[in-house]
């Protein structure tokens, strides 16, 4: 199956020319001019990797990112940022916590831009699965979250188990269903493990409301500003 | 030096402006004198001329910006990929490379020492100049000295943990100041 790339650019001469050198290494390519066309285009055709233009006259990448969250189609492929110029790295951090995979420079040699896309997409294909939730990105591939800028020490189950909260944010999970996907066992001898992880993770975040304890019945994941 | 309108561009941003305003008069002078005596355009020339012009147009944001630039140099081609990949959705503007090549100015070198071999005398005072950050596989004591010598403003050991090497240039960066 032909790999479908989505190419956003409010310039479309840009945006045109972008597809062009990414049909030329084989991809399957459409195009959209706007922010609001591209969440058209997406929910349409799903494509398989979106390259963003940063800077659109009626919504910017972040603003793009967040609307793919919201709702129910979380964003499952990643988002390559072109930005026109370089920003103070505050805003870029402002991407990546919206779910942009990587970033690229515009004007980058095709090669650099093709490697990019390449990396992006053999990612994916690694079932590296990425969630972010707001502030909070959990990488399972590398085995790491991180909140904002900061790195989250998590060992193994603990961060499982974010990962699988923060996949149902506002949905109260019970903890013989967390025993099972997490510890593998419904054996409720673990219970205290489940306890441990929660402090931990707790912990770790060093804020409160992320993680809700529901008494009697499980923890359910609040997503914060 | 402050002017009527403010503070004036630093030396390095008016230079940078200056040279890029040079290669696109160029470019242009050139492609005009091609569409009038209808020959073909040098795309070679001027596809160098565009890439020497993004250079510019690069440090020009950096010099705006006060942003820098880290190039990620090792022949894992691949590891320095998603080194350089962490550290860009960090935030960073960074790049990888599987051979040292020209460094930029305010770029960050981050050098696998085992690559230091085939340096030749250019790239290596290149290297110390860039005061780089150095990255080996070894641990024997030896490493430390070679590292020095290329004048290291640090010294990290394989496998290096994302968040160290954030440390690292924080500190290379604040070490310039």
């Amino acid at each position: 199956m032909t790999t479908k790339l989505l190419v956003v650019d409010d310039e479309p001469r840009t945006a045109e020319i972008t597809a062009e050198l990414l049909r030329r290494a084989g991809y399957a390519v459409e195009i959209a001019v706007s922010g609001s066309e591209a969440l058209q285009r997406v929910r349409a055709s799903s494509p398989d990797l979106m390259l963003l233009d940063y800077e659109m006259p009626d919504m910017e990448a972040p603003e793009v990112l967040d609307s793919l969250r919201s709702g129910a189609d979380r964003i499952a492929f990643p988002v390559i940022i072109l930005t026109g110029a370089r920003h103070a790295p505050g805003d870029q951090v402002l991407g990546i916590e919206r779910g942009a995979s990587d970033y690229i420079a515009k004007g980058t040699d095709r090669q650099v831009l093709l490697a990019r896309v390449r990396g992006a997409l053999r990612e994916r294909a690694g079932e590296s699965r990425v969630i972010v939730n707001g502030r909070l990105r959990i990488d399972l591939a590398r085995g790491q979250a991180w909140l904002g800028e900061h790195a989250l020490k998590l060992e193994r189950r603990p961060l499982l188990m974010l990962q699988f909260l923060a996949g149902r944010p506002g949905e109260v999970v019970g903890r013989a269903e967390l025993l099972e996907r997490v510890w593998g066992t419904s054996y409720s001898g673990f219970e205290h493990s489940l306890e441990q992880a929660v402090h931990e993770i707790r912990r770790a975040l060093k804020e409160p409301g992320w993680i809700e304890t529901v008494r009697g019945i499980g923890y359910r994941f609040v997503t914060q500003p | 030096m402050e002017s009527a309108t403010g503070s004036s561009p630093s030396p390095e941003l008016a230079e940078a402006l200056h040279r890029l305003r040079s290669t696109l008069a160029r470019l242009k002078a050139e492609l005009e004198l091609a569409q009038a005596d209808g020959t073909p355009v040098p795309a070679e020339r001027h596809l160098g001329d565009l890439n020497e012009a993004l250079g510019l147009l690069r440090a020009v944001e950096q010099s705006a910006f006060g942003t820098f630039s880290v190039l990620v140099v090792d022949d894992d081609a691949r590891l320095a990929e998603l080194t350089a990949r962490g550290l860009r959705r960090l935030g960073y503007d960074a790049e990888s490379s599987d051979a040292l090549r020209d460094i930029r100015p305010r770029e960050v070198v981050v050098f696998d020492l085992g690559m230091a071999r085939g340096l030749d005398e250019g790239s290596r005072s290149a290297l110390k100049a860039a005061r780089p950050i150095v990255v080996t596989g070894a641990t024997d004591p030896g490493s430390r000295a070679v590292a020095a010598a290329f004048n290291a403003s640090d010294y990290l050991v394989k496998p290096v943990e994302l968040e160290n090497l954030v440390a690292a240039i924080k500190r290379r960066l604040t070490g310039e100041r």
